[in-house]
């Protein structure tokens, strides 16, 4: 009996410890809603871009909420790493945000949770985006989110190391990118000629570079078609170009925002950046002797990754929300407040107008240039997010395994969620 | 029914936070959870059937056990001597004393954080001292944290490091309950400091190092943060143990109800290390 107790003891032991992983899962949180004094709250739950990010959602939820008295506007920041995780769970819990600021959102459309775009904001502000942005926002023909920001990719390129490694000209297509990044990486001393961020952190942008860059496709918004014989130049190309050593070391596992430091130091030949990457050099090591040019493909045709975040608006089944979310919406896409917003964070505008604004800015002209030739992710795909996960945790390991396995692996990975 | 005012904390405590959710991860397994987080309804016992026929299911199974057998004996064997010099009077034994304690006062995470980065190439400070000393060739340093192998086994190192404090400490208390007269006794017989050791000191030692070696084994089993942060940025699953692989699920797949499943066999699974051990070590038998 006195043994079984204690037996039962451990046990409870192992229990309690090993269920505080588990217990995880279940978040907290105010009960939102609509609160005392007839003021419609809303819920605003956002990522970090930058360290600004705070403080501008701040400033614009000011200026909203002086012009509307009678709409409480809650802010929650959250980083980029746990975005996903913390909406999922407040969706579990019934407590979805009123507005959301995120990348996939396909998969929420499906689940009929969100309002479609065109109920929540105006026809002005809703004929203001740009056509092309609004459409990678559909869903069978109907938009579910609001572009919010877009960023377009560059090549970054050190003048200084490719003038020392004997190449005068910036690559255009993937023969000469070769040629360049095996000449810099020989020059020794740590330094490497393309910087290849395989790593979880964003690995699905890299693998877009390489494998929309040589014809291939993740597929539309009926079908994600990642194992495709289109892929395939592209992922060759990136074996090409570790077995040459023409890449930093262990690729597969390096993430983006560390080796792009690497970049800014001056260590690494060529990489692909994005438009806040301009601002980064410009505050660390302003003495970067670079360029930008257009992302080099298999046959040197023009070709950018476009990258499109939304807002997007969750039905929690409420009149008076609906129409504070759209009052908000109006007022945050107005190009008094929006531009200025975009353009602290160093990103494009989706707007018309924010166009027309930021038409002179010259950090931004290289990225705007390439942004008509723009790819984007087929994000409207309910199958997105999790071809996005796949990319994430398997794509790397085009290091060490046969490219066509890796493709396959993901397809799978794909095809099981 | 008197003895109820006694325990009903503890009786709320234990099933507000260890049946509830368990009970709630259970169900959890058992339904299908869309995406965004939906409950979709039940699909039987299918997400089990997923968790185990996932390829790589066994070899992170193997992992796991190699992950805590590793960790814990050496976190032991280590702990016995640090313990055996800490008992010792000598100069600034106090401050020494303390000085252990500072890998358990400090964040896991923060611990890692500090590993991790002395292992970056080009940065890391770990990597320069090798490259200085000579033993990594390549300038830029070695990417310990970006290979699977190596990876791991620094993530082993990481583990045994902050498992030392509570362990040495746990011994020590031991120690300081052997009686004065049984090693005067040995000495008196004409034993030897390593025969006083292992036949007297190490026998006496055993409730201490059974409490030690259990909580150990559930600790380093469930533990995640020193593995996430080591291994995180390899693509695969070849550095991954049952922990790191039920947060990859909820963090790349968003398959919360796979999660659950792969926690609940996770669960079983201590529960099993656990019984076995009891029943073989006898932990709590007297000597």
């Amino acid at each position: 009996m006195k043994k079984s107790l204690r037996l039962g003891a451990a046990v409870a032991l192992a229990a309690t410890a090993s269920l505080t992983l588990a217990s995880c899962g279940f978040g907290g949180g105010d009960s939102g809603g609509d609160s005392a004094g007839g003021k419609t709250t809303l819920d605003l739950l956002v990522p970090s871009y930058s360290d600004n990010t705070e403080q501008l959602w701040n400033d614009v939820i000011d200026g909203f909420e002086a012009e509307n008295t009678d709409i409480d506007v809650k802010l929650e920041v959250q980083s980029w790493d746990n975005l996903e995780s913390v909406v999922t769970t407040k969706i579990q819990g019934g407590e979805a945000p009123d507005i959301y600021n995120g990348g996939p959102f396909a998969g929420f459309a499906a689940d009929g949770l969100l309002y479609a775009a065109e109920e929540v904001v105006s026809p002005e502000t809703f004929s203001d985006f740009q056509d092309s942005f609004i459409k990678n926002a559909e869903v069978d023909g109907t938009a579910y989110a609001l572009p919010l920001i877009a960023s377009a990719r560059a090549l970054f390129v050190n003048n200084a190391l490719l003038q020392q490694a004997g190449v005068n000209e910036a690559p255009t297509n993937w023969d000469e990118l070769l040629g360049a990044a095996t000449k810099v990486s020989a020059l020794g001393g740590g330094v490497a000629g393309y910087g290849m961020p395989l790593g979880s952190e964003e690995a699905q942008a890299e693998a877009a570079v390489w494998l929309w860059g040589g014809g291939g496709s993740f597929g539309d918004a009926e079908a994600i078609t990642v194992d495709d014989p289109s892929n395939l130049p592209g992922a060759e190309q990136i074996k090409k170009m570790i077995d040459a050593g023409a890449t930093q070391a262990d690729p597969g596992s390096t993430d983006r925002s560390p080796l792009m430091d690497i970049f800014i130091q001056g260590k690494i030949g060529m990489q692909v950046g994005l438009p806040p990457t301009v601002g980064q050099i410009e505050e660390n090591n302003p003495d970067l002797d670079y360029q930008i040019v257009p992302i080099p493909t298999k046959d040197g045709s023009p070709f950018t990754l476009g990258v499109m975040d939304q807002l997007m608006a969750f039905n929690n089944d409420d009149g008076a929300k609906q129409e504070a979310i759209t009052k908000f919406f109006d007022y945050y896409y107005s190009a008094d407040v929006y531009v200025p917003w975009v353009q602290t964070e160093g990103f494009l505008p989706v707007t018309k107008s924010g166009a027309e604004a930021l038409k002179g800015e010259e950090a931004l002209a290289p990225f705007l240039e390439v942004l008509p030739d723009a790819q984007f992710y087929p994000s409207t795909n309910p199958k997105w997010q999790a071809t996005d996960g796949a990319f994430k945790s398997l794509f790397g390991q085009i290091q060490s395994k046969p490219a066509q396995d890796v493709l396959t692996e993901i397809q799978a990975q794909v095809d099981a969620s | 029914m008197r003895a109820l005012p006694w325990i009903a904390p503890a009786l709320i405590l234990i099933f507000g936070v260890v049946l509830f959710p368990a009970g709630v991860m259970f169900y959890n397994s058992t339904r299908k959870i869309s995406l965004s987080g939906l409950d979709q309804g039940s699909v039987g016992f299918d997400n089990y059937v997923e968790v185990f026929t996932f390829p790589y299911f066994w070899p992170i199974f193997i992992r796991t056990i190699v992950w805590v057998v590793v960790v814990v004996a050496f976190t032991v064997v280590i702990s016995l001597g640090l313990a055996q010099i800490l008992n010792k009077a000598f100069p600034g034994r106090r401050i020494v004393r303390l000085a252990v304690i500072i890998p358990w006062a400090a964040s896991v995470v923060m611990t890692t954080m500090v590993v991790y980065y002395g292992l970056e190439p080009y940065f890391g400070i770990i990597n320069k001292f090798l490259v200085d000393v000579g033993l990594v060739a390549t300038p830029e340093g070695y990417g310990w944290t970006k290979n699977p192998t190596t990876a791991f086994a620094w993530s082993i190192v990481v583990a045994i490091f902050v498992s030392l404090p509570f362990t040495t400490y746990t011994i020590l208390a031991g120690l300081a309950t052997v009686p004065n007269d049984t090693l005067e006794a040995a000495r008196m017989d004409g034993a030897g400091p390593a025969r006083t050791y292992f036949t007297v000191v190490l026998p006496q030692l055993r409730g201490a190092l059974s409490v030690a070696v259990l909580i150990n084994i559930i600790n380093v089993f469930n533990s995640l943060p020193i593995l996430r942060v080591m291994t995180g940025s390899i693509p695969g699953y070849d550095a991954d143990t049952i922990m790191t692989m039920i947060f990859k699920y909820i963090q790349n797949q968003h398959k919360v109800d796979v999660a659950s499943a792969l926690s609940v066999v996770a669960f079983l699974i201590v529960i099993v290390i656990v019984a076995v051990y009891v029943k073989v070590v006898k932990p709590t038998r007297e000597i």
